[in-house]
C-alpha cells in the first residue's frame, strides 16, 4: 500500500457509502439546474440580432428541449 | 461477410465518387489561408451544426460505442449524452460566441493573448500530436471493418480510406470538411437507424431486446454465483451492472462508474473537447456571425439525444443475436454482414465511411491549422502572405496524412479497445489543457508561469497513472493496482485536472500579475461585446 493507494480507497469508499438512488437524482438534479439558467438567459443573448424574437428562432427553446429529453432519458435509465 | 452484391457497391461508389467531386468543387474557390481554414467565415449554422455531430462520431464511436455496449452495456450512452450535452449548451452561450468575436484561428492562438507564447506552443504540441495520433486509430477503425464487411485485406483499406479523404481536405479546407460533413452525417444517422430498426425486429422490438437482456442478466448471476460463490473473481460485468443501466456504482466492472462519468467525463473531458477542441471548436470560428456559431452548437446538442440510441442500442442487439463474439468491436459489423440484405449493405457501408471520413477531414484539416498557424506563421514566417498560407496549409495536411498512415500500421495489431485507445491519449492532456483554459478564461490573476506549470505538470500525473497502472510496472513494484476498473481513462483526467488547477492557482498567487491587455482575453473581462 502506498500514500496513492490510500487516497484512492478513501475517496472510494467514501463515494461508494452514496446510494446509487441519490447520485441518479444528482444526475438528473444538474440538468434542471442547467434547464433553469437556460431559460433564465436574456433574450437577447439567445435571438438572432435585427429579428423579431418568435419561439422558433429562440435558441432557448431548442436547448430546453434538448435538456427535458436528457432529463427524461436519464429520470428512466 | 465477403459478398457484397453489385447493388451494394454502386451504392458505395455513388457516395464516394459525390462526396469527392463536392469536395474537389469547393477547393477550386479557395485562394487564401483564411479560406482553408476558416471557410472565409462563411459557414451557415445548420452545416456547422451537422458537421460537430459528424465530427464527433467517427468510425471509431460506431465500432467502438457498438462494442462496448457489447460488453457493458448502455452505460457507454454517457458519452455521447451528459458527457456532451451539458457541455454543449454551455459552450453554446457563453465560450463560442466569445471565441468567434476574438476574431482568432486556433484556440492555443488565443492563450498567447491571455498568456503568453510558451502557453499556446505547448497547447497546441499537444494538440497537433492527439490528433495526428487519432487520425491513425480512425484509419484502423475504417480498415477492421472493412477487413469484416467486404474481406478487406486492413493494409489495402487503410490506403484506400486516407487518399479518399486526404484529396477533398487538401484541396477543400474547412468548407469541403463542412458541406461534406452535412452529407456524411445525413448519411451516417440513416444508415444507423436501418440497422436499428432491422436489428430490433429480429429481436422482437424494444420489448423483446428489454426481455431478452434481462434474462441474459439473470443467466449471467447465476453463472457468477456458480462459479464463484464469495464474489470475489473480476468478472467483465458485476451483478449491479444492469446493461440497461446509465448510472453504474463506484465498485463496477465496467469502465464506466458513475465517479468516472460525472467528475471525469461530464465535468472534465466533455468541456475540454467541446470548449478547447481546435478541430471541434474551428468549424464554429468559421460561422457567419456570433450567433450562428451559437445556433450550430444548440443544433449538434439536439441531435446528439439521438446518437446512442442509433449506435449503442445495436451492440446490445449483437449481444442478444450473437453471445459469442470474441471481441466486441466485432459487434456492429456482424450485425450488419448477418442482418442487413444486399443494397442497404453498400448504404450501411455507405454510412460508416461517412462517420469515418467526416472525423478524419476534420483532424486532417485542424490539425494542419494548428500547424501553419502557430508554428509556421508563429515562428517561422510571422509576414506569410494568404496564400503562402493556403500552400503550406495544404503541404501540412498531406504530411499529416502521411504520418497518420504510419500510425495506424504501427497499432493495427493491439489488442485493447479502439474507443480505450483514444480515450486514454486524450485523458492524458485534456483535463491539464481544461484547467488552463478554463483559468485563462475565468480567472483574471492566472499568470502564464502558472498555466505552464500547472499544465506540464497534469500531463506527467495522467502519464505517471497509466504507467504505474499497467500489470508490468505495479507487479514489478510489488504493489497493487491503482485502480480497481479495467481501463480508467476517466480518472487519469480527474486527477490530472486537480493537480494542474492546483497548481495554476498557487503558482499565479506567487508570480506577477499579467498586464491589463491580455486580461480584456478572459470571457468576463472587457472584450465581451468587441470583435478584435
Amino acid at each position: 500500500m502506498t500514500i496513492l493507494h490510500t487516497i484512492g480507497d478513501f475517496v472510494r469508499d467514501s463515494l461508494g457509502l452514496i446510494p446509487l438512488f441519490y447520485i441518479r437524482i444528482l444526475f438528473v438534479a444538474i440538468l434542471v439546474a442547467l434547464l433553469i439558467w437556460v431559460l433564465s438567459l436574456p433574450n437577447r443573448e439567445t435571438t438572432p440580432p435585427d429579428t423579431k424574437p418568435t419561439w422558433s428562432n429562440n435558441l432557448k427553446t431548442w436547448a430546453a428541449i434538448t435538456l427535458l429529453l436528457q432529463i427524461a432519458i436519464y429520470s428512466i435509465f | 461477410m465477403t459478398n457484397l452484391a453489385t447493388i451494394d457497391y454502386v451504392m458505395l461508389a455513388v457516395y464516394l465518387i459525390g462526396t469527392m467531386a463536392l469536395g474537389v468543387y469547393i477547393g477550386r474557390r479557395l485562394k487564401t489561408g483564411s479560406d482553408l481554414f476558416l471557410a472565409g467565415r462563411s459557414l451557415p449554422w445548420w452545416a456547422i451544426g451537422m458537421s460537430l455531430v459528424a465530427t464527433d462520431i467517427g468510425g471509431t464511436d460506431i465500432i467502438g460505442v457498438g462494442g462496448q455496449a457489447y460488453r457493458y452495456g448502455m452505460a457507454v450512452s454517457n458519452f455521447e449524452w451528459i458527457g456532451c450535452i451539458p457541455a454543449m449548451i454551455i459552450a453554446a452561450f457563453v465560450f463560442v460566441p466569445f471565441f468567434w468575436r476574438t476574431g482568432v484561428y486556433t484556440i492555443p492562438e488565443l492563450m498567447e493573448r491571455r498568456f503568453n507564447v510558451g502557453a499556446r506552443t505547448l497547447l497546441s504540441f499537444c494538440w497537433v500530436v492527439f490528433m495526428a495520433c487519432n487520425l491513425g486509430i480512425m484509419l484502423l477503425a475504417s480498415a477492421k471493418l472493412m477487413s469484416v464487411l467486404l474481406g478487406w485485406d486492413q493494409s489495402m483499406a487503410i490506403w484506400v480510406t486516407a487518399i479518399m479523404v486526404g484529396v477533398y481536405t487538401i484541396f477543400g479546407g474547412l468548407a469541403a470538411v463542412v458541406y461534406t460533413d452535412v452529407i456524411q452525417c445525413a448519411v451516417m444517422i440513416g444508415g444507423c437507424l436501418i440497422v436499428l430498426v432491422i436489428g430490433l425486429a429480429e429481436v422482437g422490438g424494444p420489448a423483446g431486446l428489454r426481455a431478452s437482456l434481462e434474462k441474459l442478466e439473470q443467466e449471467r448471476t447465476a453463472a457468477s454465483s456458480a462459479e464463484d460463490p464469495g464474489g470475489t473473481e473480476n468478472t467483465t460485468i458485476s451483478e449491479d451492472d444492469k446493461y440497461l443501466a446509465l448510472v453504474l456504482p463506484v465498485d463496477t466492472k465496467t469502465p464506466f462508474p458513475w465517479t468516472g462519468i460525472l467528475f471525469g467525463l461530464a465535468l472534465i473531458l466533455s468541456p475540454a473537447y467541446w470548449i478547447g477542441n481546435q478541430a471541434i471548436v474551428q468549424r464554429s470560428l468559421g460561422a457567419k456571425s456570433d450567433f450562428q456559431a451559437k445556433a450550430a452548437y444548440i443544433m449538434g446538442a439536439l441531435l446528439k439525444n439521438i446518437i446512442p440510441i442509433i449506435v449503442a442500442v445495436p451492440g446490445l442487439i449483437a449481444l442478444i443475436k450473437f453471445p459469442e463474439l470474441r471481441d466486441g468491436d466485432h459487434a456492429f459489423p456482424t450485425l450488419v454482414a448477418q442482418l442487413l440484405p444486399s443494397g442497404l449493405r453498400g448504404v450501411f457501408l455507405a454510412s460508416f465511411l461517412a462517420a469515418l471520413m467526416s472525423s478524419i477531414d476534420s483532424y486532417l484539416n485542424s490539425s494542419a491549422s494548428l500547424l501553419t498557424n502557430d508554428f509556421y506563421k508563429r515562428f517561422a514566417r510571422p509576414d506569410a502572405s494568404d496564400r503562402q498560407l493556403l500552400l503550406i496549409g495544404r503541404i501540412a495536411t498531406t504530411i499529416l496524412l502521411v504520418w497518420a498512415i504510419y500510425f495506424a500500421f504501427l497499432i493495427i495489431h493491439m489488442q485493447s479497445g479502439i474507443y480505450a485507445i483514444f480515450q486514454t491519449l486524450m485523458a492524458f492532456f485534456q483535463g491539464p489543457a481544461l484547467a488552463m483554459l478554463m483559468t485563462g478564461l475565468l480567472w483574471k490573476r492566472a499568470t502564464g508561469t502558472g498555466a505552464i506549470i500547472g499544465f506540464l505538470a497534469g500531463i506527467c500525473t495522467a502519464v505517471a497513472l497509466y504507467t504505474l497502472n499497467q500489470p508490468a510496472v505495479y507487479e514489478a513494484l510489488c504493489w497493487e493496482p491503482l485502480f480497481q476498473i479495467k481501463e480508467p481513462f476517466l480518472y487519469f483526467s480527474v486527477w490530472a485536472f486537480l493537480v494542474a488547477l492546483v497548481l495554476i492557482i498557487v503558482i499565479s498567487l506567487l508570480t506577477k500579475r499579467e498586464p491589463d491587455e491580455k486580461i480584456r482575453y478572459c470571457v468576463f473581462g472587457e472584450i465581451k461585446k468587441e470583435t478584435v
